[in-house]
């Protein structure tokens, strides 16, 4: 039953973190149609830059995780310019290549600036290591501080949808890019703007997981695949089916990886793209274009 | 041989609860050219769709010179000799005309990709005769000039009838043409009127023409089904479906009919 | 006299012809890499550029051809003669079942499920310790072209350059004949294709087959150079110089990936000191083309040099090499 628990409660963190970076992909994919191949970077990038701040230049942890996500959000604008509007009408593959591409630049950029592949850096913990007795649940202070984080920033976003108006032009040229641009919305500031948001979605995942994990330029990639099977699950376009799926995975990952074998981890993101892209397309009907004829 | 070359009958189809066809009957006799008409929103393609496969029906039987096709694939309906044009142009960007021609071929050719790649004779044969085949139909369009151009390069007209050579060229019974006028010029039409006669008359083809060019239905087609909101509501005669009640009111409204009658 | 392809790339087989003679022992492994790299780029360009299936499996295919041609010889005690080949047809096998997915999914869908695929890969050649050593990776047997009088190098390369010239034309001509249109026509029109009576699932899974078995038995030649087969030979960093491949040199052109392949090898060899460079440069080139080549290098050599057209039929050969002219041109009178 401790194991169970623990299996549980560590499940659920990296779930909400798997979470956000679903969140960050399904963002970008309402709004553009298009997946940002770059989003694992993203995170990875973003991650380093929050230890560089925190524990290179000795800032502190908040200041450091708010100029973080501010560096995602400008990545993100800048990949969009770069990577996607010159060629936002050509066909799917150019659209994948070029954000694969600006995740290598990232990739190499990291790999270069802050060591090589061998390379691991540990963020410091910002709260105590030691594991708390909640009831009978035994719990690591960092996850829950990781878990408080998530929720907060998930209603943010939340907030941010319903209330501002940004946000509601961003839902209104997801519904209908065409009808936006007729009422006046100008389309490309909010494909500009879905991808800075969704690479600041992914810096705060990169920073508040930092503390429990290790960094090192190839972490990107394993959390792209993660948050994309959450996304997958959730329909691809939905919200709250992002945040679900993330802790779908992130729990059956934990679970196998506790009474199975570890290495089993790594295969949950393959077994559920596969079991749901494959056996079931029909529940992918809502993001599947009709074919026009 | 029956006269009968494809017969359509109680067709049903929805979408998620929206019911598109609703018990459609036709029935196509050979050499045929008829008209398939109807507002927008009718189901005219949708039903094009389900003869080729790429709907299944809820409910009904479309049979195929006596075969029934339901619950086949596009690819193995188009085996059976069914043709078919699209509303948008769908010519391979990456091909030349030619090449758009050759690849009409496909299901009249066996070549195999090991029989390809050595380059065996009986593969070059083929390929020999896949191109003269394909320049004899294009001259038959009267576009031979156009051969080497990329098929990007043609104007939206050209490009319509190089579709519908492409279709032709497998030999096909039966041609489905999804608005094959959209855009066209009068003499284009004039042309284009020409051309289908001679694919009936010239290749023994059957077609069946979803236009909303009137005047291009009325001259060329011997027969026209009117369909409305997921149902036949006339077939006939061209003359006597221009006067037919139900059809001036499917296209113009109750008001306008009378306005019609009065005049 | 145009400057025609063939001339060109005459030329080209003619210095790969007299490379041993002259190259050392590193210039001579790079050659090596280069024609590897040439059987995947085709291969690859046959799937991507050709028949349009975006997939990101290749580098996977690639190290089960090297798994397969390096753990058939340890464990079952095959010749190289005989694991190679099979390695091929292995790597063949499962493109072709990877091609079931890519019948209901396309474009994003279809990136992500095999991205999916190449990384359950990795984690067999990791966790499947009994067989495939793990993640150190394992030692093949020397290999010896004994009754011929040359050393294991110039062997090797010499075997990898004829089976680059023969998977070439075995490429060319399927790419010219109705197999290479009907996969051109499923990624130009998938709608159009069918109605033509070309069946999606057939040409696409061809399509991965054939990709699948350039990619395999560049494996095995890979594993024979290396006499090392490990996983992280054929991780996303090897699915990323592959792409770079066919992106620089050019979609949809045979000949455009003997040129990518030669030039990103070389810009590889270049880097080699830093892996980060290397990540650096291949991202900047898949961008930069994308943004301002679209078609590659290939469309450069189209524009200026005559004869260079790459139809997708068997042109009627013409002594003067020059183009048929559309020999119809008469009928021209009947419009």
């Amino acid at each position: 039953m401790l194991l169970f628990s623990y299996l549980l409660m560590s499940g659920v963190t990296t779930g909400a973190l798997y979470a956000l970076v679903a969140l960050g992909i399904v963002v970008v994919n309402k709004a553009t149609g298009v997946i940002n191949f770059a989003q694992g970077e993203f995170f990875m990038f973003t991650g380093f830059v929050g230890w560089m701040l925190h524990v290179q230049f000795g800032m502190n942890y908040p200041l450091s995780f708010l100029l973080a996500v501010a560096v995602g959000f400008v990545l993100g604008m800048l990949t969009d310019r770069i990577a996607f509007r010159p060629i936002a009408k050509s066909d799917i593959v150019s659209l994948v290549l070029a954000t694969v591409g600006i995740g290598f630049i990232l990739k190499g950029l990291a790999r270069v600036i802050w060591g090589g592949k061998a390379d691991y850096l540990s963020f410091p913990p910002i709260t105590s290591p030691d594991p708390i007795m909640v009831g009978p649940v035994m719990v690591i202070p960092q996850q829950l501080a990781v878990l408080a984080g998530t929720v907060i920033i998930m209603l943010v976003f939340a907030a941010f949808f319903r209330l501002t108006r940004a946000g509601k032009m961003m839902q209104a040229t997801a519904d209908n890019s065409r009808a936006a641009l007729l009422v006046g919305i100008r389309t490309d500031r909010i494909y500009t703007l879905a991808f800075g948001t969704g690479a600041a979605i992914a810096a705060a995942a990169a920073v508040l997981t930092a503390p429990l994990t290790l960094l090192y330029p190839d972490i990107g990639f394993a959390f792209f695949l993660k948050g994309f099977a959450a996304a997958v699950l959730g329909g691809l376009t939905s919200l709250p089916g992002a945040v679900l799926g993330g802790l779908i995975v992130g729990v059956a990952e934990s679970l196998a990886g506790g009474y199975i074998h570890s290495s089993v981890m790594e295969l949950s993101p393959f077994l559920v793209i596969m079991v749901v892209l494959v056996l079931r397309p029909s529940g992918l009907l809502s993001f599947r274009k009709a074919r026009r004829i | 041989m029956s006269a009968t070359l494809l017969s359509v009958a109680d067709l049903h189809i929805s979408f998620g609860g929206v019911r598109v066809l609703q018990g459609v009957n036709l029935t196509v006799d050979r050499l045929e050219i008829r008209g398939l008409i109807g507002p927008n929103g009718a189901g005219k393609t949708t039903l094009l769709n389900a003869i080729c496969g790429m709907y299944r029906p809820q409910q009904g039987s479309i049979q195929l010179d006596g075969v029934s096709v339901i619950g086949h694939k596009p690819s193995d309906i188009a085996q059976l000799g069914l043709g078919r044009t699209f509303q948008t142009s769908q010519l391979f960007k990456g091909m030349t005309v030619l090449e758009n021609l050759m690849t009409g071929l496909h299901r009249q050719t066996v070549t195999g990709f090991l029989s390809a790649g050595f380059c065996l004779r009986r593969g070059r044969d083929e390929e020999m005769r896949t191109e003269e085949e394909a320049r004899r139909a294009l001259h038959f369009v009267g576009m031979s000039e156009f051969a080497d151009r990329p098929a990007t390069a043609l104007s939206f007209g050209q490009q319509r009838v190089v579709e519908i050579a492409r279709t032709l060229i497998g030999d096909p019974k039966i041609v489905l043409l999804d608005e094959p006028a959209v855009g066209l010029s009068i003499n284009r039409l004039a042309e284009l009127d020409a051309l289908l006669r001679r694919i009936r008359d010239q290749k023994g083809v059957t077609l069946i023409l979803i236009e909303h060019v009137i005047r291009l239905v009325m001259d060329v087609c011997d027969r026209v089904t009117v369909l409305s909101s997921g149902r036949v509501i006339a077939d006939g005669a061209p003359d006597s479906v221009r006067n037919d009640q139900a059809v001036i009111e499917a296209y113009l409204g109750k008001e306008l009919r009378a306005r019609h009658s009065a005049s | 006299m145009p400057f025609g392809r063939r001339n060109v790339l005459l030329a080209l087989l003619a210095i790969g012809v007299i490379v041993p003679a002259f190259a050392n022992g590193y210039q001579l492994f790079v050659c090596n890499l280069v024609a590897i790299y040439i059987l995947l780029a085709i291969g690859l360009n046959i799937l991507v550029g050709y028949a349009g299936q975006l997939a990101f499996a290749n580098a996977a295919m690639f190290g089960i051809g090297a798994y397969a041609t390096g753990l058939l010889q340890v464990h079952l005690g095959w010749p190289f003669w005989a694991a190679f080949p099979s390695g091929g047809l292995i790597a063949a096998a499962v493109g072709t079942l990877l091609a079931l997915p890519a019948l209901r999914m396309s474009g994003l869908y279809l990136a992500l499920s095999t991205l999916a695929f190449a990384q359950a890969t990795q984690w067999v050649f990791l966790h499947w310790e009994n067989v495939t050593f793990g993640a150190g990776g394992f030692k093949t047997p020397p290999l010896s072209f004994a009754p011929l009088p040359v050393d294991k190098p110039v062997g090797l390369y010499y075997l990898s350059l004829v089976l680059v010239v023969l998977l070439y034309f075995f490429g060319r001509h399927v790419v010219t004949s109705r197999i290479g249109r009907a996969f051109v026509a499923v990624r130009d029109s998938e709608v159009a294709a069918e109605s033509l009576g070309i069946d999606l699932l057939r040409y696409k899974a061809l399509a991965f087959g054939i990709s699948g078995f350039y990619a395999g038995v560049a494996g095995g030649l890979y594993s024979a150079l290396l006499n090392f087969v490990a996983p992280e030979g054929y991780d996303l960093f090897q699915m990323i110089i592959q792409k770079s491949t066919i992106v620089v040199g050019g979609l949809g052109s045979i000949a455009g990936s003997v040129i990518g392949a030669s030039i990103i090898i070389l810009v590889l060899e270049l880097l080699r000191e830093v892996k980060g460079m290397q990540e650096i440069a291949f991202g900047a080139l898949l961008v930069g083309f994308v943004l301002f080549m679209r078609g590659g290098l290939i469309t450069v050599l189209r524009r200026y040099v005559r004869g260079w057209e790459e139809p997708l039929r068997m042109t009627p050969r013409d002594p003067t090499g020059a183009l048929p002219q559309s020999e119809a041109r008469p009928s021209a009178a009947d419009k």
